[in-house]
């Protein structure tokens, strides 16, 4: 399956009267957005209102609490559409072409629950920790109806679609725009591919999914993922968003769809694809809480890998605690089937960095690649402007009664900053 | 590892009042709900279980709010012990090790933030067992 | 104003003489010797060596304390901000003295100290001790080591946060800390892989915790029929120590018959243990050692008999070497016993 993607380089974005992008500079109808927002019956239903807001590159700028970080695409030529089975009808995408509009993202915050973090600063020693400080964001904040407190399921929900709307609203905007570049992404069937690159290793990305219950899910093609069996997707349906997140709590090493839509292993996988190794494939598998699926689940993670007949295997994983669970059944299992892995995870190693990292671990896990150490301890400076609200920082993770110091400074952990240890390795923060 | 699915075998392990609350009388499964126990002394019950041959049914660290941030768990283990598996053994004394391992944070919740921790606990266990969470808070 | 420091090297490196000199018990000299000089160039006047103590390494080994104790003394008199022992490269004795010495000072004095070693060295054991600067194997890594040992050790004097291991050059020493890497996860992922595939050295950057699995013998068959011994990493001893097991860092074990007790008392037993609370264990050790329980199991025909010795060291600290020779020593004496199983509790 072939993909081509057309970057439309976003350098900044301003409120208008009309919405277009112009010469790298997006210009936005808060009100257009928010109309077409509405059109949807369950974001009329559960959110009373939308804020609108701009944070660039270097600002005094705190958004918090953020729920999720969406990349604005169209599909241009090809089959189905953004964000399939959620947005756009069911049908499978990857191939074709997709314009995206690089260098910006919509940021949607707001509070859901009363301990949520996912902390973005753009500018500041936070800033260096979470990579959407570097993009040009426009922030969503929800807010609730009345009586939301009994329905936060059909809340978070309306709160996820709302998002997928307004980037797809945005993203439609790079339809008619001629893209600054372009990139084609193709994988091969598996005969193919041993014919065209007969001597290179066969590789799979082995793609853990967060799958545990309310704001710990996510969703392929619209399918709750602690629903689904491990399986196989083309590197290149993730790129068309095809896996979205709907998870933020403890915001450091929970994907977003940004993520997902730019998953690093995927461009990485891909920068050396017909070099030195052949990408074949990704395989989704979950992170349940249920025993008998994890064993179900890195079962047929093996599995799969045999039969492809690979010689490799890039795990990354999700979240903390049982996920490592996951993580290290999936390596053992995989690596017992002759089948070589590099695991990619981060850290809790205390505060002091001197606990044991994992909740779980095996000999077989020989190559690791860490994100960092989450529980360490930084002290973010009070920002000029605060988008979303700073009500619940004394109860995010890692923080404490007096953790929002009087004057405006936050001591609390890494695990506060959306995207910080994250697990696919997006960043190059590390440990050692 | 866990025999297969027996929902009868089940028994919930919870200091969380939103579980009784949701669950009682809607499975087959069994709860003992004990308010009186922290969240630590809810895993050393279920250790001591699975050390007498209990089945551990549920990761003992589900999701991803951390042990020092929430006071609530549940778990799953079952009704009767059926023989002792090393494994399970392992992955309980782990999470109590990691438990230890977090910092004890000296904070008061508010009883709005207390509700939502229930919730995150509670959803966790449903979607551990495919309980259907939204319908069980409608009760 | 200069920091001070102190530095430790042996008679090799204070070109006294190679193994025929190693001799020589310790002297202090004012100023740098030899691979000093290299750390006072790289410090540019912000530090200075302003004494060195040169010992032996034999006579490390051998008179240990007495030289242990002569150095401290110095060292205390010289009030220095640091301590920096070595490098001592590949060679084992100097290794354990320079990371030994060096542990004392800290502990003792609260004076922070620097050494440098190749990893293999036997010294290196204590890398979680002492802050190790990881070097070659021969001395020729001289030029490379001490800007790392400076750079390092001015930033220690500095009061300064030290940074990863990776970064600043140390061995990893259990402590994790965050740092920038060039690439990002992801690309170092698949570097790794494609590394690993290709049978080509990679360095992980979590090590999994050791593991010393040993894998289960057969299960006993007929239990009533089997001698059964026990043995403990408790400190279980009879009443008074009398082997003077140690409460940490055990040197020794202790063999102590139990033929006829059939319970263990507060008169009569006591734990060397430093470790835990020892009050629950002296008042009935058989908490520990359960010979109260299996002598039941004894009657009751459960067991065929408990064996008539126990094994006893303290668990407390003590090294992984010693516990292991420990137990192959008296792993035979069990088997000329014709000891069918073995239950060790730990505490």
């Amino acid at each position: 399956m072939k993909l081509e993607l057309g970057y439309i380089q976003i350098k900044d974005i301003q409120f208008s009267k009309e919405c277009k992008v112009d010469n790298g500079t997006l210009y936005v109808d808060p009100d257009a957005v928010k109309a077409y927002l509405y059109e949807d019956d369950d974001v009329k239903a559960w959110v009373k209102d939308f804020g609108f807001d701009i944070a660039k590159p270097g600002e005094s700028v705190r958004i918090t609490p953020v729920k999720d970080v969406i990349e604005p695409r169209v599909k241009v030529e090809g089959p189905g559409g953004v964000f399939p089975g959620v947005i756009s009808k069911v049908e499978t995408v990857g191939s074709g072409k997709t314009h995206v509009l690089r260098g910006m993202a919509v940021v949607t915050a707001g509070k859901i629950v009363g301990f949520q973090e996912g902390i973005i600063d753009m500018s500041g020693p936070g800033a260096e920790y979470t990579p959407f400080s570097k993009l040009n964001n426009l922030v969503v904040v929800a807010e609730p109806n009345e009586g939301y407190q009994d329905h936060k399921h059909e809340y978070e929900h309306a709160v996820r679609i709302a998002g997928l709307r307004a980037a797809t609203y945005i993203g439609e905007l790079g339809r008619s725009v001629t893209p600054d570049e372009t990139a084609e992404f193709e994988t091969y069937g598996i005969k193919e591919g041993l014919e065209k690159l007969p001597n290179l290793p066969r590789v799979a990305y082995v793609h853990m999914l967060q799958s545990q219950g309310l704001l710990h899910d996510t969703y392929v093609y619209g399918v709750d993922a602690k629903r689904s069996l491990t399986t196989i997707l083309c590197p290149t349906e993730t790129m068309d968003g095809a896996i979205i997140s709907g998870n933020c709590v403890s915001a450091c090493d929970k994907n977003t769809t940004y993520h997902h839509q730019n998953n690093p292993v995927v461009a990485n996988l891909f920068a050396a694809h017909g070099k030195t190794l052949n990408y074949v494939c990704n395989i989704i598998t979950n992170e349940n809480v249920y025993l008998a699926d994890k064993q179900r689940s890195s079962d047929w993670t093996a599995k799969l890998c045999r039969l492809l007949d690979l010689d490799g295997a890039l795990v990354s994983q999700e979240g903390f605690g049982n996920p490592d669970t996951d993580l290290i059944m999936n390596c053992k299992k995989i690596e017992l089937q002759g089948v070589k892995t590099v695991i990619i995870t981060d850290e809790y190693a205390g505060q002091d960095g001197k606990s044991q990292s994992l909740a779980d671990a095996d000999p077989l896990a020989d190559a690791v690649v860490t994100g960092g150490n989450a529980n360490e301890v930084i002290i973010l400076p009070k920002m000029d402007k605060v988008i979303g609200t700073l009500d619940y920082v004394d109860v995010i993770a890692g923080g404490h009664a007096g953790s929002l110091r009087p004057d405006g400074t936050i001591e609390a952990e890494l695990q506060v900053i959306t995207g910080a240890t994250n697990e696919m390795g997006f960043n190059r923060l590390s440990a050692r | 590892m866990a025999t297969a699915y027996n929902p009868r075998d089940f028994l919930i392990l919870t200091n969380n009042p939103l579980v009784p609350t949701c669950m009682e009388g809607r499975g087959l499964y069994t709860i003992r709900f004990q308010p009186e126990r922290s969240f630590r002394e809810i895993l050393v019950e279920a250790r001591d279980m699975v050390y007498a041959g209990h089945i551990l049914y549920t990761h003992p660290l589900a999701g991803s709010v951390k042990p020092n941030e929430t006071p609530y768990k549940s778990l799953v283990v079952s009704m009767e012990p059926h023989g002792f598996d090393a494994q399970h053994g392992e992955m309980i004394a782990n999470a109590i090790a990691v438990f230890d391992k977090f910092k004890p944070l000296q904070r008061s919740l508010g009883p709005s933030v207390l509700e939502d921790f229930q919730l995150i606990d509670y959803t966790l266990l449903a979607g551990a067992i495919g309980f259907d969470a939204q319908a069980g808070l409608s009760k | 104003m200069s920091y001070k420091v102190v530095h430790y090297i042996n008679q090799f490196f204070a070109n006294i003489g190679g193994e025929e000199m190693a001799h020589v018990a310790p002297e202090l000299r004012e100023g740098f010797v030899g691979p000093g000089m290299a750390l006072n160039t790289a410090w540019k006047g912000e530090a200075e060596i302003t004494a060195t103590i040169v010992c032996g390494d034999s006579y490390f080994a051998e008179h240990e304390a007495d030289a242990k104790e002569k150095v401290l003394a110095w060292v205390k008199e010289q009030k220095p901000d640091m301590f920096i022992a070595g490098p001592a490269f590949n060679a084992g004795r100097y290794g354990y003295a320079c990371a030994t010495i060096a542990n004392a000072v800290q502990e003792e004095l609260g004076i922070p100290v620097l050494t440098g070693m190749y990893e293999e060295n036997p010294g290196a054991d204590l890398k979680n001790k002492v802050l190790i600067v990881a070097t070659a194997n021969s001395a020729a890594g001289m030029r490379k080591a001490a800007p790392v040992m400076a750079k390092l050790a001015l930033k220690i004097m500095k009061g300064e946060k030290i940074g990863a291991s990776a970064e600043e050059g140390y061995m990893p020493n259990g402590i994790r800390r965050n740092f920038f890497e060039k690439e990002v996860g992801a690309k170092r992922a698949v570097d790794m892989l494609i590394a690993k595939l290709s049978d080509k050295p990679f360095t992980t950057e979590y090590p999994m915790p050791s593991f010393d699995r040993v894998a289960p013998n057969k299960a006993v068959k007929d239990l009533s029929k089997a001698t059964i011994a026990l043995c403990t990493s408790g400190g279980i001893v009879p009443k008074g120590n009398p082997d003077h097991i140690e409460s940490s860092s055990a040197s020794h074990y202790g063999e102590y018959s139990i033929a006829g007790v059939d319970d263990l008392t507060a008169e009569t037993y006591e734990t060397a243990h430093g470790g835990y609370d020892p009050v629950y264990a002296n008042a009935d050790a058989d908490r520990v050692l359960p010979v109260d329980i299996l002598r039941e199991m004894e009657r009751e025909g459960k067991i065929g008999k408990l064996h008539d010795f126990f094994y006893t060291t303290v668990g407390n600290g003590t090294s992984v070497a010693n516990a292991k020779k420990f137990a192959a020593e008296y792993a035979q004496k069990l088997l000329q016993a014709g000891v069918h199983a073995v239950i060790m509790t730990s505490t």
